[in-house]
């Protein structure tokens, strides 16, 4: 009979509970760290480069057309489109979906200040997807197509924002986004290692906090602008055929614009820079 | 013996963790079993330093001063040549140390930084912050895990050593352990064991020790033959926190930067501390000592604290406290002993900024253990005790950071020579006790666990607490101990019908300590009956009735055995081959 | 009447038994601390309505909070029982059951108590040590200034109660995130000058996954911590380190 019992190993069941670092393995971290950058560069950029645009729309239906016009005479700005906003926004929202829910927050039983920031990131994050998704849909792939048409961009998002929820639903998604976006530059820094020391953190959230503030406002300013500042604007200041109101330089923008469905509405031919406002 | 002899190592504290390095390091195998995770053991308390005779303040200690200061504070009981070759290694033991990593206080140059501690002139103890002990036991477990993760040493956490397998020789085969998860009782072969469970404070009921620190594993072997050597010393602190469950170690600092001892002159007095006025407060330190005051001998402040609660009755609310009164300092002093204050604050909920510190001495350090040989052999051939489960080094006292040396030392020793034990061996005959011993444990489960009686174990275990702590601490008189020992036959008698509340079989808590409280009624009947027999006063053991050092009779080791089931007291003599015994004088310190 | 204080304990007698709450009162003392509660009922393992229970099991040792072994929800919140005083939690209102429950994301041993052996599987594959040649005497070790002492020590007073992690957002069965302490150990032993030499290892062990990329920079971890790490630092540093060898590696590897 065997009476000296050999040692078990304790590894014969499988572990319970949240399992070991699995060192070295797997590709986590680089998806990981990209779906981090990409929330900067070039999805972050591009909400900046959005909400500068749209702030156009203060100096009026024009400027905003004209604004419109010049994006899209960037050079194969389709593929930068793509390339740069749609895919990397669509993996960060993606990927932020999967992340957010992967996390177990709990600010009910500890409601400290960080984890009440960390909660804020995967609710803005879901705001901003839900809302980009509906935004990019009615605004960029359906109705009058702005990149034929410059022109109507303001009459568009003001047709848009005549419905008082969506109005509202704009205000939301403004501050979610910039909240969202300030935010994640504060955290990309944290961790990244570019802050690591207490002070710097909070500095930097000072920065951060203005940063996104000024953003908010900007975009709210837009959405006041479209609202409120320029009343029943013209469904399209910039007819077709004048081609002289565009810069010379952007000539294949030019031709882009006219070799489409030219029949748009013409009627309203107001003149914008003698909006009593501005 | 087979080429890579099997060593078990009971306890992982900083002894047990150091006999596991040197084993692995040497190319042997370990079972390393403990109760708690090692990382959780008893020695993270420490908190002062450790000692050794670096001398890099230029004060010209040396290894033989600090051999001396330790024999001397030790009261001249320790033998001399494990404490000599102890003190020898200790500017090794404190380089490898910092080699691992120990985050050591630093001077500005980069170097070793050292402090000054009790029982010496010399700037001799070399600490990190003040959780010396946590981050010297934390460097060894890192580099056993670094050991098991390459395969040389297997961890038993949650395992409790509950006996030694011996054969019929009497040799030591391997051991009894109990997995406090399942509660499965199982044998584990092994050519040599090393005992490093560290101190028995349980016994005393509330201490400065942890919970784990029963004494149990080293009762169970002296009840299977090993000899028990110096029980009876004890070293109790004067400074601690009472708390519900615990004392709590609280600095000599606290006096050293100006701290009061006092009660309230009527013992009736229900004020609060505050507002009772200076002419009603008893500095009793003050008074009955003008010339050292509050910072008189730890030991002499002890005896003290104690009478005054006890002989005078004159416990603050009647409860064996006293107020060390921090209020009336200025702002930078309390500001140098902000991290104790911390500590106050945080068990006790008072400030002692606003209000006077309740404190009174505790039960510190067990400075007696298993008797072992210069190579940390017990009589029990195979058997290896290191660290504070063993007698050796501190002989009637411990100086101040000279514990987590020994410990480490201890462990150093007792690896490499159980190593070349298990070399030696010859292989068991038969199944070398393995079926006997454990099918002795499993009846002493049964037992247990088919026991109906009424006695709560928890109760029981408060009782022992409360005698050992009145009559086998402090002060001693023969007619308490003798008290003393009968209390523990009568507990050892209730404990016979003891009701387990709990009989499941898993992690069942209740019932290891059940277990665990058998053999500390047995080991408190060690520490008393040595006590009463010791009379004289040295070091710890102070007995008013024989206020003086006896060397003529008891420059002696007191070693028990477990004969008939009570201990049998003998003495041997003590190696005195390196310095003459002189007279101890405090006056002076 | 003596005051009572009245607890109500999360139970489980195993890990695959059945959850009850069970309620006790228990005779106040002052300054009592959660151990202490504990140990009393262990006394007098009686429940409020008068039915024999066993006393709770949990874990402890040390008592004074540096061993770290009884982490355990208090009133909802993860914290040491032993440095847990009766008075503060009741602050006031005495009549509010104070609430015991295990830390909710180890697996259940039995009632409170956890098993947290993770953490020391973590620290094993981030090679949470210093390679020492041996230890015998090899002299002195290099010298090390106190500025650098001073920026380890905090980060060696970790005493592995895993609070920062039962209090991570991030630390859970989906993400099998490593945790703040293991990373805070990753910064200690890469600035040791020996440990030093296992960096990229452990750098590398850290971009696995569960690694450093996981954490969310909820933040928790440093309010909860009992020992006060600098756990957020070590987080950025480290991370900051372990994405500098990634890219190295990309090039070199
Ligand atoms: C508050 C305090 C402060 C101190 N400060 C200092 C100081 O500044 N300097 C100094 O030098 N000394 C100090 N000491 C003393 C020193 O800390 C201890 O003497 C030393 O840590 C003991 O170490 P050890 O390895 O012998 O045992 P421990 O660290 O007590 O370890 C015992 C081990 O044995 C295990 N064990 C116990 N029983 C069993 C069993 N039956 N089966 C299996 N495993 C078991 C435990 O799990 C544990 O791992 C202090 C002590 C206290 C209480
Ligand atoms: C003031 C509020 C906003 C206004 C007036 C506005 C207006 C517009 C308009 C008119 C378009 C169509 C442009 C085109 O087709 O060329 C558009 C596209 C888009 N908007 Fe907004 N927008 C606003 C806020 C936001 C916000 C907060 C986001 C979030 C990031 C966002 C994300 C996008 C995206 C991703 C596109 C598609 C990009 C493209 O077509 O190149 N917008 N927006
Ligand atoms: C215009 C839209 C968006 C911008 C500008 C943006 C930007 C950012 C930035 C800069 C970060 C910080 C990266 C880091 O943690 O290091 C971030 C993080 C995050 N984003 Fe977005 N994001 C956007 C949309 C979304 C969407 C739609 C989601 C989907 C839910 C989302 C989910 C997240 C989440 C969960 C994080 C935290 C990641 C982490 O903690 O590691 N984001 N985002
Ligand atoms: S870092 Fe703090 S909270 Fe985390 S395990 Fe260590 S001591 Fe506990
Ligand atoms: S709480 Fe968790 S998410 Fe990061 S900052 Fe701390 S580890
Ligand atoms: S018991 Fe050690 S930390 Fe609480």
């Amino acid at each position: 009979m065997a009476t000296v019992a050999p040692p078990v190993s304790s590894a014969t069941s499988p572990q319970r509970g949240v399992q070991p670092l699995r060192a070295g393995q797997g590709n986590s971290f680089l998806w990981r760290k990209l779906h981090s950058l990409s929330g900067i560069v070039p999805i972050g950029a591009f909400l900046v480069e959005h909400i500068i645009s749209n702030f156009e729309t203060w100096n009026g239906p024009l400027a905003y057309a004209k604004q419109v016009v010049f994006l899209n005479s960037l050079p194969l700005v389709r593929v930068l489109e793509w390339a740069f906003i749609f895919i990397p926004l669509s993996f960060h929202a993606l990927y932020g979906v999967f992340i957010a829910f992967r996390g177990r927050s709990n600010v009910n039983v500890y409601p400290w200040a960080g984890n009440w920031m960390y909660l804020s990131q995967r609710i803005t994050g879901i705001i901003a997807l839900v809302y980009i998704v509906q935004h990019v849909w009615r605004q960029r792939f359906s109705g009058v197509m702005l990149p034929e048409h410059p022109g109507a961009a303001f009459a568009k998002v003001q047709h848009e924002l005549s419905n008082p929820w969506m109005l509202a639903i704009y205000v939301i998604a403004m501050i979610a986004t910039t909240w969202h976006f300030s935010y994640g530059i504060w955290l990309f820094a944290a961790k990244w290692g570019i802050t690591p020391g207490n002070r710097a953190r909070k500095r930097f959230g000072y920065v951060c906090a203005v940063l996104g503030i000024a953003l908010c406002l900007m975009g709210l300013a837009s959405i006041y602008a479209v609202v409120y500042k320029y009343p029943n604007a013209p469904e399209n200041v910039l007819p077709e055929t004048p081609a002289a109101l565009v810069q010379p330089a952007t000539a294949t923008s030019a031709v882009s614009l006219t070799n489409s469905r030219s029949a748009a509405p013409r009627t309203t031919q107001s003149q914008p820079r003698s909006t009593p406002q501005s | 013996m087979a080429a890579s002899p099997r060593i078990i190592v009971v306890g992982g504290g900083l002894a047990g963790l150091s006999s596991v390095i040197k084993i692995a390091e040497a190319g042997g195998t370990v079972d390393l079993f403990s109760i708690v995770p090692v990382k959780r053991s008893h020695s993270v308390c420490a908190q002062g330093g450790i000692n050794a005779a670096k001398d890099l303040k230029g004060e010209g200690d040396s290894v033989l001063k600090h051999f001396d200061d330790t024999v001397y504070g030790g009261d001249f009981l320790a033998n001399q040549t494990p404490v000599k070759n102890m003190t020898a290694q200790g500017p090794a033991i404190i380089d490898l140390l910092d080699r691992m990593g120990v985050p050591f206080n630093r001077t500005p140059e980069g170097l070793l930084d050292f402090r000054r501690f009790g029982g010496t002139l010399y700037q001799r103890t070399a600490f990190a912050g003040a959780t010396t002990g946590q981050q010297l036991l934390y460097a060894l477990d890192e580099q056993v895990r670094r050991h098991e993760s390459e395969g040389k040493v297997t961890k038993y956490e949650g395992w409790e050593f509950l006996s030694a397998v011996l054969d019929d020789n009497g040799v030591c085969r391997g051991i009894v352990a109990m997995d406090l998860r399942t509660m499965e009782t199982r044998t584990f072969p092994a050519d040599a064991i090393i005992i490093c469970t560290g101190g028995n404070g349980a016994i005393f009921g509330k201490s400065t020790n942890s919970v784990v620190c029963t004494g149990s594993a080293q009762s169970a072997l002296y009840q299977q033959g090993a000899f028990y050597a110096n029980g009876e010393f004890i070293q109790v602190h004067p400074t601690a926190i009472p708390g519900e469950d615990k004392l709590r170690l609280m600095s000599e600092s606290a006096r050293g930067e100006g701290g009061r001892v006092w009660v309230p002159r009527d013992r009736n007095d229900k004020r609060v501390a505050r507002s009772i006025p200076e002419a009603d407060r008893y500095y009793f330190l003050e008074e009955r000592y003008p010339k050292y005051g509050n910072l008189v001998p730890r030991d002499i402040a002890t005896r003290e604290i104690f009478k005054i609660v006890y002989e005078d009755q004159m416990g603050i609310d009647g409860q064996p406290m006293v107020y060390l009164d921090l209020t009336h300092l200025p702002k930078e002093r309390l500001h140098k002993l902000e991290g104790i204050l911390e500590i106050y604050e945080k068990f006790v909920g008072d400030d002692p900024r606003e209000v006077p510190m309740k404190i009174f001495p505790g039960v510190h350090y067990t400075m007696g253990g298993l008797w072992v040989d210069f190579n940390q052999q017990t009589n029990i051939p195979g058997v290896f005790a290191a660290g504070e489960a063993d007698y050796s080094i501190h002989g009637a006292n411990r100086l101040g950071a000279n514990s987590l040396l020994s410990c480490i030392y201890g462990g150093f020793v007792a690896g490499p020579q159980a190593l070349n034990y298990a070399k030696a061996l010859k292989p068991a005959t038969g199944d070398g006790g393995h079926a006997a011993e454990l099918q002795r444990q499993k009846q002493k489960n049964n037992q247990l666990t088919s026991s109906t009686g009424t006695e709560n174990p928890f109760k029981i275990w408060r009782e022992l607490g409360d005698t050992m702590t009145k009559h086998a601490t402090i002060v001693r008189y023969n007619a308490g101990l003798d008290e003393a020992d009968a209390k523990l036959v009568e507990l050892l008698h209730r404990y016979k019908n003891i009701n387990l509340s709990d009989k499941s079989q898993w992690a069942n808590t209740s019932f290891a300590f059940t277990r665990q409280l058998y053999n500390m009624l047995e080991l408190g009947r060690v520490i008393v009956q040595g006590a009463r027999l010791r009379d004289e006063s040295r070091g710890a053991h102070y007995k008013p009735d024989f206020p003086n050092r006896n060397d003529e009779q008891f420059l002696k080791t007191t070693k028990a055995a477990f004969v008939d089931g009570a201990p049998s007291i003998t003495y041997e003599d003590v190696d005195t081959s390196h310095i003459k015994p002189r007279p101890r004088v405090y006056s002076s310190t | 009447m003596p005051r009572t204080i009245k607890v109500e304990i999360k139970r489980q007698s195993n890990p695959d038994a059945p959850v009850v709450i069970e309620k006790f009162e228990v005779p106040y003392r002052p300054n009592m601390n959660i151990t202490s509660l504990l140990g009393e009922i262990a006394c007098n393992p009686i429940t409020a309505d008068g039915k024999t229970t066993a006393p709770i099991a949990y874990d402890s040792n040390c008592l004074e909070e540096i061993c770290g072994s009884c982490a355990m929800l208090i009133n909802g919140k993860a914290r040491m029982a032993c440095s847990a005083l009766v008075d503060k939690l009741q602050d006031g209102n005495p009549d509010e059951p104070i609430t015991l429950a295990p830390l909710s994301k180890f697996p259940v041993v039995r009632d409170l108590a956890v098993d947290r052996s993770v953490l020391f599987q973590n620290l094993k594959s981030v090679k949470a040590w210093v390679p020492i040649d041996g230890t015998y005497d090899l002299g002195a070790a290099p010298r090390q200034f106190p500025q650098i002492q001073e920026e380890r020590y905090p980060l060696s007073n970790c005493i592995s109660c895993t609070i920062c992690m039962e209090v991570c957002p991030q630390f859970n069965d989906s993400t099998n995130f490593v945790g703040a302490a293991t990373i805070a150990q990753v910064k200690l032993f890469n600035m040791d000058p020996a440990g030093s030499v296992l960096k990229e290892e452990r750098l590398r062990a850290l971009a696995g996954d569960g690694g450093v990329q996981e954490c969310g920079f909820a933040q928790n971890c440093v309010e909860a911590c009992p020992k006060q790490l600098p756990l957020t630092e070590a987080i950025s540093d480290v991370t900051r380190e372990v994405i500098v060898q990634q890219v190295k590696d990309f090039f070199t590897r």
